[in-house]
């Protein structure tokens, strides 16, 4: 999967905007939004907010946990706990970048959100290498993680799955039918 | 221990050990020989600094083992220059020692004082000592008299920490633990005064007035109190001049006030009103002093006044802006935009924004004249400034609208007069000034009326041809503020719709949002947060629509008001944490809160029922005034709201129904339209629930009287069918051309009462099909029952919209009218048919919608029906006859003979047809079984051909119709004695019959 896929599909979570313009509900195939009022809050997908935005048509309102304060926090419990933590949403990677790339002027201390994720993100990186690290030199069958965001998956699951096949091309090669079936795909 | 240090270069030091826990105040002689101290451990000690030993000490402190558990500051103080006495503060007595022999030579005291006193100084002078005490009381004593010359209590009654004299001796400045800074001014001007008296000028002059005056004009304040006893007094005073012979003749007024403080004691109580009346007139004379404002209207020397106290007036402000000290502010926040102001040392500028940029692009303007209120527009934005001392206040007007080339305006305000609040309505601008008068422009700046203000302008607002105004009614007391308002209307019918009513404010409050909704109602919000609206149904009331405060989380946050509307019901709000207005950054977003009206029990079924209804009700004003307005008004949204307030009521009506309330159904019932309580009576009859039902019938009745007499007056007077209004009162053929369009126009709505109809009638066509066969009976002449009435009853599933109508042309349902007869019979058709087989009916809306708009026809059906079925035991067949050809004797069954009226469908044309072609196949066959045998048949044929049969029914129809109407009438008389349904229906659907007709117009229209 593609991680612009894979941003794709972040682009469907909602956020709140502040439109400057006013319009009915619009009837789309995945439901409904609107009605537009100028001045008033209103929830729609990241894609529309973004061509929004770029049009000028409205302002964007972070979500709650793109705040300076919960994701110090949140880093810091990340940090601590060897296991994953949960994330505020599934696609914090996709739409933090995505916001801040596009509406970074409606986000207040923005770059500090950027770094702040970003050491959210490298710290969650630096576990999941880790523990495919600890997988495959401790030889087991299988391995639970939990709280990982489909981003994260995706960034190891070509490097992880291709070197865990050639491995046991490599193994099969040394041990001629005796280990079969240890690795699986993923 | 206590230790002393030379403060220029801190080389001598010196330590005094002896206390045996904190010390709570030290205090220096002026000589510098000795040192004072009070410690927790109880005592106060006197040291001699330089040999560093305790001189005398004196166990009389409540022992404490902490400074923060001392109940008393014991604030110690060395009379100043002589330094002769100490002054200690002692439980409630301030206790006086001589230096140098340290023997108590007196104590000070005063009754009023219940709490110890913390604090003591002495004035400049050192004649007088002030103290202040815990429970907040201030008191000066002269020394030498041991008087209390002054008494004065805090108005909070916090604790005074801290006394400070001015060193010219007239005022004292105190602090209290709250963190005030208080003064105390004039009070004890003449008093201190008085000390160095002797010595300057302005005493002497002032001695000398009061010599002439023979002790008229003692203290501000407080001559008055004793005016009727002014000669007694004076004698007093005299006496005292001589008894006491002190020097001063200053002194001597202290004196004698006191004595007259007494005697206005004697004579009772005091009215506050009067002191300040007096006030002035004394402040004439006594140039030198000056009253405090409101906050302290006590005289010297008298007790405490203990009554309510005038409350501050709050001062003027634009709605939806914050306070004008702040750097960063918002000017105002309404509905279509944001006005900003900045006012910091690199910038002085106003950010015009607006919510729509399709109303205007943002602006920047630099504010060089320093405008302090704006209020926006679709139109404008107006600004305004103070006056300055060189510069009169001015009004600039941004009218950007404006189709020619200048967008600007500026007037300045005459001199003296500065503008304290302003709005801007469509078309027009009004400014409220100091002055308080009221200054009315046009947008484009020609000034037009202008008129005075009962009072000092709070807040002004405006929208569309309407102008509210708040301003100060009086002096509020305890907090409370008097605020009356006024709402006045342009345009071409000018007038004043609430003229200076008292304006309703929480306990203790102030106004913080005035302004309209946006459907043009007023609205404000005070600073407890209740949100009020006008409510012109009742007399131009004001009903709290909602608590913001309910809905805060903490009990420091707000909700900053910027927005009400009713439709949909919104009120806009910016929630504030911890502060009761938002910052300017980061950008506060909207949030939207309900509304709430606070009646009882909100939380059980009933009281949220209730809640919704009358806020329904409330919330939907608007649509009659704007339509008495002459405005535009969405027919579709009002009959929305009225069904949404019908729907509650009916089921309001169930649940007093299942709680055996029968009584409070009959009231709900007087509440519903009629065509509601028809429904109603259903629901009861049903429940089995004969009492009630009676007497809904007997509401039903009368509403539907009520409308008919109604109907021919004027039709203003009746707001409920306003929809109705504008086409009733004209002939049927008119109101049916009316109900054609309608048709049209609300094919979409399905819950529009045409459309439902119409849905039946197309139903019906299918169901005629089966039944028809009636239609050939009623060539019998049989047919006693209800029928004609029943018929009508039902035939009105337009009842809401025509309701009203039919009276213009008939006041008796009955009338030879052609189109009368073939309307309720065309239409009764349809619907009986559709009852018979309801169930089985697909297109069949639910039953509750519908009910609202077309409940009659329902309604009806079912009660015909119920009927029918309750004479099943004697009858065994009735209930079959419904659908079943009647060979059976019409008279059994009233739903039957309804039946029997109805025109022609395709069905039965095509049985006349083909009537022949059946008995030659089947010549045995009775009549029923020939109908059954031409239904089959009837059936086998193509839709297409179907269709045409009834297409052409269709044109029959109203020929038939007239000719069953003319057979009805002549019945007629077998009505009443065949009639079993119960009589009410009948009775309730006389009235309701002609409407019927405008609706089979429409039918046969399409």
């Amino acid at each position: 999967m593609d991680p612009s896929e894979v941003e794709f599909l972040a682009e469907k979570e909602f956020v709140k905007i502040i439109p400057n313009f006013s319009l009915n509900m619009i009837h789309l195939i995945g439901g409904d939004l609107g009605p537009f009022n100028p001045g008033l809050p209103v929830d729609v997908p990241v894609w529309l907010a973004l061509n929004l935005k770029q049009r000028q048509k409205c302002r964007i309102i972070p979500p709650d946990w793109m705040d300076v304060e919960k994701l110090e926090e949140m880093r810091e419990l990340e940090r601590r706990e060897n296991a994953f933590t949960p994330v505020p949403s599934p696609y914090y990677m996709e739409l933090t970048k995505l916001l801040l790339n596009h509406a970074s002027d409606n986000i207040p201390k923005a770059d500090e959100i950027r770094t702040l994720v970003k050491d959210i993100w490298d710290t969650r990186i630096a576990k999941l290498r880790l523990s495919a690290d600890s997988f495959i030199s401790q030889q087991e069958a299988h391995a639970q993680l939990d709280n990982l965001t489909l981003m994260e998956i995706n960034t190891v699951r070509e490097f992880l799955l291709d070197s865990l096949n050639c491995m046991y091309k490599l193994r099969s090669n040394l041990q001629p039918g005796s280990r079969k079936g240890q690795f699986t795909d993923h | 221990m206590v230790k002393v240090v030379e403060v220029s270069d801190s080389s001598q030091q010196k330590t005094l050990r002896g206390h045996e826990a904190p010390v709570l105040s030290v205090s220096f002689d002026p000589k510098d020989e000795f040192l004072a101290s009070a410690s927790c451990d109880g005592s106060f000690v006197v040291w001699n600094i330089e040999e560093q030993t305790q001189v005398v000490s004196w166990p009389l402190l409540q022992k404490t083992n902490d400074v923060s558990n001392a109940k008393s500051l014991c604030r110690l103080a060395f009379q100043p220059a002589a330094g002769k006495l100490l002054a200690v503060p002692v439980e409630t007595k301030v206790h006086l020692y001589e230096r140098g022999s340290w023997t108590l030579v007196s104590s000070l005291s005063d009754d009023l004082f219940t709490q110890p006193i913390n604090v003591v100084a002495w004035s400049p002078c050192g004649q007088f000592l002030a103290a202040g005490s815990v429970g907040g009381l201030l008191a000066v004593w002269d020394v030498n008299s041991k008087l209390c010359v002054e008494r004065q209590k805090h108005e909070k009654g916090f604790t005074v920490c801290s006394l400070a004299w001015h060193p010219s001796g007239s005022q004292l400045a105190y602090t209290d633990t709250e963190g005030c800074l208080g003064l105390l001014d004039g009070l004890s001007t003449s008093s201190t005064a008085a000390v160095p008296a002797s010595k300057t000028k302005p005493a002497k002059d002032y001695d000398d007035l009061f010599d002439e005056d023979d002790g008229g004009h003692m203290d501000e304040g407080l001559s008055d109190t004793i005016s009727p006893l002014k000669k007694p007094v004076a004698a007093e005073d005299d006496d005292d001049d001589d008894d006491f012979l002190i020097p001063s003749t200053g002194r001597v007024r202290n004196r004698g006030a006191i004595l007259a403080d007494e005697n206005s004691m004697d004579t009772g109580s005091l009215k506050l009103g009067q002191d300040r009346f007096r006030d002035d007139d004394d402040d004439d004379d006594d140039a030198g002093s000056t009253v405090a404002p409101d906050a302290a209207p006590l005289a010297p020397l008298r007790p405490v006044y203990e009554g309510p106290l005038p409350t501050p007036p709050q001062k003027a402000f634009q709605p939806g802006s914050t306070p004008a000290h702040l750097t960063h502010r918002f000017m105002t926040w309404n509905s279509v935009g944001i006005v900003r102001g900045y006012n910091d040392e690199q910038d002085n500028a106003i950010d015009v924004e607006f919510h729509d940029t399709a109303v205007h692009h943002a602006m920047h303007l630099t504010n060089s004249l320093g405008h302090t209120v704006a209020d926006l527009s679709q139109e404008a934005v107006l600004l305004a400034c103070p006056s300055t001392q060189e510069l009169a206040s001015k009004l600039q007007c941004l009218h950007f609208s404006s189709w020619d080339t200048n967008k600007e305006w500026m007037v300045d305000l005459p001199k003296g007069e500065d503008v304290k609040a302003l709005c801007l309505g469509q078309g027009w601008a009004a400014v409220a000034t100091s002055t308080m008068v009221l200054r009315l422009f046009s947008i484009g700046g020609v000034q037009r009326e202008l008129f005075s203000l009962p009072g000092p302008v709070v807040c002004v607002a405006g929208h569309g041809e309407q102008l509210l105004i708040v301003y100060h009614r009086a002096t509020g007391f305890d907090g409370e503020q008097a605020l009356g308002v006024q709402l006045l209307q342009f345009g071409r019918r000018k007038r004043q719709l609430i003229s200076g009513e008292p304006l309703p404010l929480s306990h203790r409050s102030y106004l913080s949002w005035l302004g309209f909704t946006a459907e043009g109602t007023p609205c404000y919000v005070d600073s407890d947060g209740v949100v009020r609206m006008l409510n012109r149904s009742l007399g131009n009331t004001w009903t709290p629509v909602c608590n913001t405060r309910e809905t805060c989380k903490s009990k420091s946050d707000h909700y900053w008001v910027v927005g009400v509307h009713e439709n949909p019901q919104q009120l806009r709000c910016i929630p504030c944490k911890g502060s009761r207005y938002p910052p300017t950054l980061p950008r506060p977003a909207v949030a939207i809160l309900p509304f709430k009206l606070p009646l009882c029990q909100t939380s059980t079924e009933k009281g949220q029922m209730e809640e919704q209804y009358w806020r329904s009700v409330l919330f939907h004003n608007h649509y009659n005034f704007l339509s008495s307005n002459g405005y535009e008004v969405s027919e579709d949204a009002k009959t929305e709201s009225q069904k949404e307030q019908q729907e509650l009521l009916m089921k309001m009506f169930a649940l007093s129904c299942k709680l055996d309330r029968e009584f409070r159904c009959v009231e709900l019932a007087d509440l519903m339209t009629q065509n509601v309580v028809t429904l109603a009576i259903r629901y009861a009859s049903r429940s089995r629930r004969m009492v009630l039902a009676q007497r809904l019938s007997e509401i039903a009745l009368e509403k539907a009287n009520q409308i008919q007499e109604e109907e021919p007056e004027e039709q203003e007077e009746e707001p409920d069918y306003c929809s109705v209004r504008r086409t009733s009162g004209c002939s049927g053929g008119q109101s049916s051309i009316r109900h054609n369009q309608q048709e049209e126009e609300e094919e979409e709505v399905e819950v529009e009462e045409e459309d439902g109809g119409e849905k039946e009638m197309e139903e019906a066509v299918e169901t005629k099909r089966r039944v028809n066969p009636f239609a050939k009976e009623a060539d019998a002449p049989v047919m006693p029952s209800l029928t004609p009435l029943g018929k009508a009853g039902r035939a009105n599933p337009f009842k809401v919209s025509g309701s009203g109508k039919p009276t213009s042309s008939s006041g008796q349902p009955r009338v030879t009218n052609i189109l009368d007869s073939m309307t309720s019979s065309r239409k009764s058709a349809p619907l009986s048919g559709s009852a018979g087989r309801s169930n089985k009916n697909p297109v069949l809306k639910p039953l509750v919608p519908r009910s609202k708009t077309k409940t009659q026809s329902t309604l009806l059906q079912m009660t015909g029906t119920t009927a029918a079925q309750k004479k099943t035991p004697e009858n065994p067949e009735p209930a079959a006859d419904q659908q079943k050809p009647a060979a059976v004797p019409p008279s059994n069954s009233p739903a039957e003979n309804t039946e029997n009226k109805r025109p022609k469908t395709g069905f039965q044309l095509w049985l006349e047809e083909n009537r022949k072609n059946i008995t030659a196949d089947n010549p045995d066959l009775d009549e029923a079984d020939v109908i059954k045998d031409a239904m089959g048949r009837f059936r086998t044929l193509s839709a297409e051909e179907r269709l045409s049969w009834t297409e052409r029914a269709k044109g029959q129809s109203g020929d038939a119709a007239a000719e069953m109407k003319k057979r009805k009438r002549a019945d007629g008389g077998g009505d009443n004695e065949t009639a079993q349904a119960d009589e009410n229906n009948a009775k309730k659907k006389k009235p309701l019959d002609p409407s019927s007709k405008l609706s089979a117009f429409a039918f046969n229209k399409n």
